[in-house]
């Protein structure tokens, strides 16, 4: 029997392997470890204030630091019966396009791309890709910026509370945001194309199920009360745990979610697939022009979904803050109750992110976050067993086995310090 | 300049990636940094890694598996020096924030059941200076660009960085706010370290500890003080030590055994 390793799957947040465990040319089994250290932070924010919650659990996750926050609010704010300010809802929803531009451009460029392009990283790109890399590091720092001028911070910023805002974005901070906008929507447009015309190697093709939020009112969108299944389906969030039985497995500090015993996939794919009709703009036009019948089976697509939706966002964010600067600042809203329960659903760049709490006394008494690596990590492992057992069969290279393996692993832009809360190849 | 290059490696260990992330996120001076040093390793950033002798380690996250044990003594061994950046690798940080409360085998039982994992032996998270010397701290939730760039340009000059010992109050007079104590809102200021530019009390929020415990605290006197203004001592102590973990458990050591609890 014989292992072959991807002892750390580098270009993904966290710390993770692959194994692969070949008998002869048969694949056993394909594990995507996660060695990152436990963190029980369920167990930790028990008996804190709502407030104090939400000051921990973004550290859940640097990148997706105010995608965790948003889904906290959400749930805190059922579970206590505040209903917030319309500001509010439109600050949060500016929040997370930010959010969106700089993941979506961290992910796909400085992650995923080098793998198509073969390199080792972004940096060594420049000299043959320079105007590519810089043009994607304008596109991170805007999204970084929009998620300074709403949480305070770039990373990890207090700035959105339950109820309100400590402090609402300027006239002029949003003046200037809006302006920048228009100047990079030709900078997401180039990327698209770039993404469009990458070759997807088909190795892990497979039928595949996707989930994400149903925005509300027909629009796209990163946050809703209710879950779009592909396969028509919709349920609503509090039904949470039918949608992911978390369950522990013994290679990983990450729990794994089953859909009616299937695996699933939540990401900017799931997003599109469910929600792409909804697109407007150049998103739109360039969602028709390059989606096909691969998106539901390939994974990899993904990569291409990010770059259509990351435009998506920047398109939408003058909109935004025309709506946020036309008003009031509003007073922040307190709760009316003090025992409740609630649970928040919102998409983060990465996939569908639930946090679902119960508070007694105005403290919290359970906590039970779900992450959208945590509910991919079983579908990761079934494309990357499709991918091993194809390559193999076609005589491909170990070396050539890891990177195909380590281009699935990626193109779902895993977070493993959030499902902790990646490749080995191992022959038996 | 290539060949005097200064050899940097950047390593994470349990944590948000959040420092890490910082060091991506100095969009404007990226490829300089990686133009004016040699990363040998920084497995977030890119695949070519290689491991070897380093002029500086730069260590985020906290200590929670026999792993991360073996390789952070490794990493040690093969750094002229060692810098933990970021709160979780100074401190701790959140996931250390019940340390040594006895109840880490029970939270855990909680989250995973009895499930066997074989990964690696966890335990309860500890910071960097539980396990190897540190020889410098910047700390931040996460870590902050001009702080963190203006340290290690300064090491790649051959110079000693400045940090911060002084706390968010400081600051927080710089920008002229309001202070929040005198509003009766509790705030962190005065226990924490500066390096943010007081960023939540600059938007109206008190502060809540994410740099850690300043330097040269008295930590004591600062306690009473906070109670003497009517502040509950058990809010108090729960805030400052959602961040500071294991130091402000010593901290509170301290303070017991001057009898100024409760």
């Amino acid at each position: 029997m014989k292992e072959l390793n991807v002892e750390a799957l580098a270009r993904v947040e966290g710390d993770g392997g692959i194994t692969v465990t070949l008998d002869g040319k048969k694949v056993k089994s394909v594990t995507l470890d996660v060695h990152e250290g436990p963190r029980l932070i369920e167990q930790l924010v028990k008996g804190m204030t709502p407030a104090d919650d939400l000051n921990v659990i973004p550290r859940i996750c640097a990148i997706c630091t105010l995608s965790h926050r948003y889904s906290a609010i959400r749930g805190l704010e059922k579970a206590l019966g505040i209903t917030p300010p319309e500001k509010t809802q439109l600050a949060r929803e500016l929040m997370m396009l930010g959010e969106n531009v700089e993941s979506n451009s961290l992910h796909t460029f400085l992650l995923a791309l080098p793998d198509f392009l073969g390199y080792p990283s972004a940096i060594a790109m420049l000299n043959d890709y320079g105007d590519d890399v810089k043009r994607a590091l304008r596109l991170k720092k805007y999204g970084n910026h929009v998620m300074a001028v709403t949480s305070g911070r770039i990373v990890h910023g207090e700035n959105p509370i339950l109820g309100g805002f400590g402090r609402y974005p300027s006239k002029k901070a949003l003046e200037e945001i809006k302006l920048k906008a228009h100047e990079l929507i030709p900078d997401a447009v180039r990327d698209v194309e770039l993404f469009a015309s990458l070759d997807y190697p088909t190795y892990p093709e497979a039928e595949m199920l996707f989930m994400s939020v149903n925005a509300p009112k027909k629009q796209y969108g990163f946050a809703g009360e209710s879950i779009l299944i592909s396969n028509g389906k919709e349920m609503n969030v509090e039904d949470y745990k039918k949608l992911t039985n978390e369950r522990v497995v013994s290679h990983s500090f990450a729990k794994r979610s089953l859909y009616q015993d299937k695996p699933f996939t939540v990401g900017a794919n799931a997003r599109m697939i469910n929600m792409g009709k909804r697109l407007d703009g150049q998103a739109a036009d360039l969602f028709k022009q390059h989606y096909n019948e691969r998106w539901l089976k390939n994974p990899l697509m993904n990569n291409l979904a990010q770059a259509i939706e990351m435009l998506w966002s920047l398109e939408h964010i003058p909109d935004m803050a025309d709506k946020v600067m036309a008003l009031e600042d509003p007073k922040i809203e307190q709760p009316t109750r003090q025992t409740g329960s609630g649970t928040g659903a919102v998409e983060a760049p990465r996939g569908t992110l639930y946090h679902h709490y119960e508070v007694k006394d105005g403290l919290i008494d359970v906590a039970d976050i779900i992450t959208p690596t945590a509910q991919n990590l079983d579908d990761i492992e079934r494309h990357m067993k499709l991918t091993a057992e194809r390559m193999l069969a076609a005589d491909k290279k170990d070396e050539e086995v890891r990177l195909g393996l380590e281009m699935v692993a990626r193109a779902y832009d895993p977070c493993i310090s959030c499902a902790t809360h990646l490749v080995r190849l191992k022959r038996v | 300049m290539t060949k005097q290059s200064p050899k940097i490696g950047v390593y994470g260990f349990t944590g948000c990636a959040g420092d890490q992330l910082m060091i991506l996120n100095c969009e404007d001076q990226l490829v300089d940094l990686f133009g004016a040093t040699e990363i040998r390793s920084f497995v977030m950033a890119k695949s070519d890694n290689h491991e070897g002798e380093l002029d500086v380690a730069l260590i985020e996250g906290s200590i929670s598996t026999e792993e991360q044990l073996k390789r952070i003594k490794e990493i040690r061994e093969r750094a002229k020096v060692l810098i933990a950046i970021g709160t979780c690798a100074c401190h701790g940080g959140p996931q250390a924030m019940k340390l040594g409360d006895g109840g880490y085998e029970e939270r855990y039982k909680k989250v995973y059941g009895n499930a066997k994992i074989n990964v690696s032996k966890a335990f309860e998270a500890q910071p960097i200076d539980a396990f190897v010397k540190v020889d410098m701290y910047i700390p931040g939730c996460p870590i902050d660009k001009g702080e963190f760039l203006g340290a290690v340009t300064k090491l790649v000059a051959g110079r000693t960085p400045y940090l911060y010992k002084f706390p968010v109050c400081t600051e927080c007079r710089w920008k002229e706010n309001p202070c929040m104590l005198y509003e009766g809102r509790f705030c962190g200021g005065p226990l924490t370290k500066a390096g943010c530019g007081a960023v939540c009390p600059s938007h109206n929020l008190p502060c809540v500890g994410c740099w850690g415990p300043t330097d040269d605290l008295n930590v004591s006197s600062e306690y009473n003080l906070l109670k003497e203004k009517g502040y509950n001592p058990d809010d108090v102590l729960r805030k400052i030590r959602k961040f500071g973990g294991a130091n402000v458990a010593k901290l509170l050591k301290d303070i017991e055994s001057k009898g100024a609890k409760k």
